[in-house]
């Protein structure tokens, strides 16, 4: 007797079984179902794999977000710890590493998380030899570097998710000062995604008025508005929001979404990502910063080769010695 | 002197006391509440968004991170507070507090996650009419009724058409006689369906339904996401006027026999006005039947909360 199936859908074809817009996450934890989320919402992938070792919570988040698929347009989501699962993915974006812990800066998590990389990176590449790869996991900069050389995949296949987020933050509370929305007012931050972040005042603009031309002393010790402070904030939010809840997910989901965005639709948008930045600015090692990227299905087809001011360029010089003085060291 | 801002943006319209506004709630920053808070930003729904809970750390960072990824968003003001006076004029206000399910506790056992009597607790305690206060009820039990149905069929749950009713969960009604794909009753093709002789057995579907909260929530603690997405949902059709119909919960007093103020999920239009008309349903006699049986439990808990 035939199934209800059988007597109401008749097959003409076989499926296609091969995805066209596959991502694959590593890591379940806040930042990667954040992520997942994120990219769900904006019906990005027509396939999204998860990747953990926590076996238990993996299904979990599978099973949750599938009960939700009605809500959205990715009509395949799978899980597993073996990354076969991963097969086939455009972009791999990993997130998985050790918890950046309260008062922890990030460049202390570096040791704990090169042994990650390690098992990680070379079966994503052995599934998804065409990949792009995203790495969020922290410190982003001297993981993406690690990373790259792990994979060898070409330089403009490995993208660290790097400043995108702190420029994010930049232009947010830019926007709040000058009762604007932050798509209207415009600013960039290079250099590590950190501590020694370097904020380009100069280019701080709204409808092409540079804020500086209004302002000289803007982003000095004697501008009587403070605006410093906003990159202060910028640098203090991560620490604070993970004092008062514990870690940060939402901020970094949508920033990584962006990017997801750019590069599989081929937008040829600038973001400040982390890429090699040896040869620039007079650096000579080989080294991970955020500089403007333009980013398309290929990764990082080109960079902004911008004009930095003597200050600045100091400043994007001191954030690389501070990503080499640990990088040097690291053993892998 | 002059500020900067006040050196780059001169204002040419006077300040309006107040501006039509499309303000939502969300009361408890737990995981559903961030899951449907996400789902409402991701979603643009809204021009304010405001957090409420009492654990004022957790609360603050968990406004502050969405605020940062505002960029990517279009929602320009989150805000968050303790107390409710942030909610002044909101036009809808989403309540997710309550203790977290255990696991194994069969929802029958924990009154504070009891979505149905917990809607009726709350027209109750508000005062509002009833069709201001709505039960998300069995839309997520329906959502994943729709994701099995489609599993089994290979195709998108978007093109499977399923209602589950009356009780959020564990005593739901599975309506098979309006199960269809483009129209085309499942029952018509097997008339056992749903019942103890299908040979398919369907009726294991709409088991699997209850079944899957308890495993994710044995496997990953709660679920979030897809009560999330499924109350986004809900807020979409009443923000944008949509009379979009929803398995929702509401007052069925007087519908089918029923003679006590129970709140049960039916096929309800959600628009601007709130929850506006119920979808008629031509239910056998022995999905009636259990339909009104559903009302039993949760009348049992309510006729003895003292307090309202």
């Amino acid at each position: 007797m035939s199934t209800v199936k059988e007597q109401l859908i008749e097959k003409l074809i076989e499926d296609d079984k091969d995805s066209q817009c596959k991502i694959t996450i590593v890591g379940t934890g806040a930042v990667g179902m954040a992520c997942a989320i994120s990219i769900l919402l904006k019906d990005l992938a027509d396939e999204l794999a998860l990747v953990d070792v926590a076996l238990d919570k993996l299904k979990g988040e599978m099973m949750d977000l599938q009960h939700g698929s009605l809500f959205f347009s990715t009509s395949k989501i799978t899980s597993g710890k073996d990354y076969s699962v991963s097969a086939n993915s455009r972009i791999v974006i990993v997130t998985a590493g050790a918890r950046q812990q309260e008062g922890e800066t990030r460049l202390a998590l570096v040791q704990r998380n090169v042994a990650i990389m390690k098992s990680i990176i070379p079966a994503i590449v052995h599934y998804s030899p065409d990949c792009k790869i995203l790495v969020v996991s922290n410190p982003v900069d001297i993981l993406t570097y690690i990373v790259w050389k792990i994979s060898g995949l070409p330089v403009t296949r490995v993208i660290g998710s790097g400043c995108n987020l702190d420029s994010a933050r930049f232009r947010y509370l830019i926007g709040e000062k000058l009762g604007v929305h932050p798509t209207s007012c415009h600013g960039w931050i290079i250099g590590e995604h950190g501590d020694s972040s370097v904020p380009l005042w100069s280019g701080v603009n709204v409808a092409g008025v540079a804020l500086k031309t209004l302002d000289p002393k803007l982003g000095t010790d004697s501008d009587k508005e403070h605006w410093k402070n906003i990159h202060k904030q910028v640098i203090q939010s991560a620490y604070e929001i993970i004092k008062l809840k514990g870690y940060t997910s939402w901020a970094i989901g949508l920033s990584v979404m962006d990017l997801v965005g750019s590069i599989l639709k081929n937008l040829r948008r600038v973001h400040p990502v982390s890429t090699m930045v040896k040869g620039l600015y007079g650096i000579k090692e080989e080294l991970f910063l955020s500089i403007p990227c333009v980013l398309g299905r290929n990764g990082v087809s080109d960079v902004v080769k911008i004009n930095l001011n003597s200050e600045e360029e100091a400043l994007f010089k001191k954030s690389a010695e501070t990503l080499w003085n640990i990088q040097k060291d690291l053993i892998f | 002197i002059a500020t900067l801002k006040e050196k780059l943006i001169v204002p040419v319209a006077e300040e309006e006391a107040t501006v039509q506004n499309n303000k939502i709630t969300v009361v408890s920053v737990g995981q559903v509440g961030m899951a449907y808070a996400i789902s409402i930003l991701g979603k643009s729904l809204t021009d304010e968004f405001a957090f409420v809970d009492v654990l004022e750390d957790k609360l603050k960072g968990e406004m502050m991170d969405p605020q940062h990824g505002s960029l990517f968003l279009q929602t320009l003001k989150i805000v968050a507070d303790k107390d409710y006076s942030v909610t002044a004029s909101y036009k809808i206000v989403v309540v997710t507090a309550g203790v977290l399910q255990q696991e194994g506790e069969r929802r029958l056992n924990l009154l504070q996650k009891k979505w149905d009597i917990l809607t009726y607790v709350t027209w109750k305690i508000s005062g509002l009419l009833k069709h201001h206060v709505i039960g998300s009820g069995c839309n997520p039990d329906s959502a994943r009724f729709h994701c099995l149905m489609a599993e089994k069929f290979g195709i998108h749950p978007s093109s499977c058409h399923g209602r589950i009713l009356g009780e959020h969960s564990d005593s739901s009604v599975a309506v098979w006689i309006g199960m269809n794909v483009t129209g085309f009753s499942l029952q018509e093709l097997n008339p056992e369906i749903g019942t103890d002789n299908d040979s398919e057995n369907w009726k294991e579907v709409h088991k699997m339904v209850v079944e899957s909260a308890y495993e994710v929530i044995k496997l990953n603690g709660y679920t979030h996401w897809v009560i999330g997405l499924s109350v986004a949902g809900l807020i979409e059709s009443m923000l944008k006027n949509l009379s979009r119909i929803h398995l929702v919960s509401s007052m069925v007093k007087g519908m089918y026999g029923i003679e006590n103020e129970v709140f049960l999920s039916l096929p309800y239009i959600l628009n601007a006005r709130g929850l506006t008309s119920v979808i008629n349903q031509k239910l056998k006699d022995d999905e009636v039947a259990q339909f009104k049986k559903s009302t039993d439990t949760p009348w049992d808990i309510q006729k003895d909360l003292k307090d309202l």
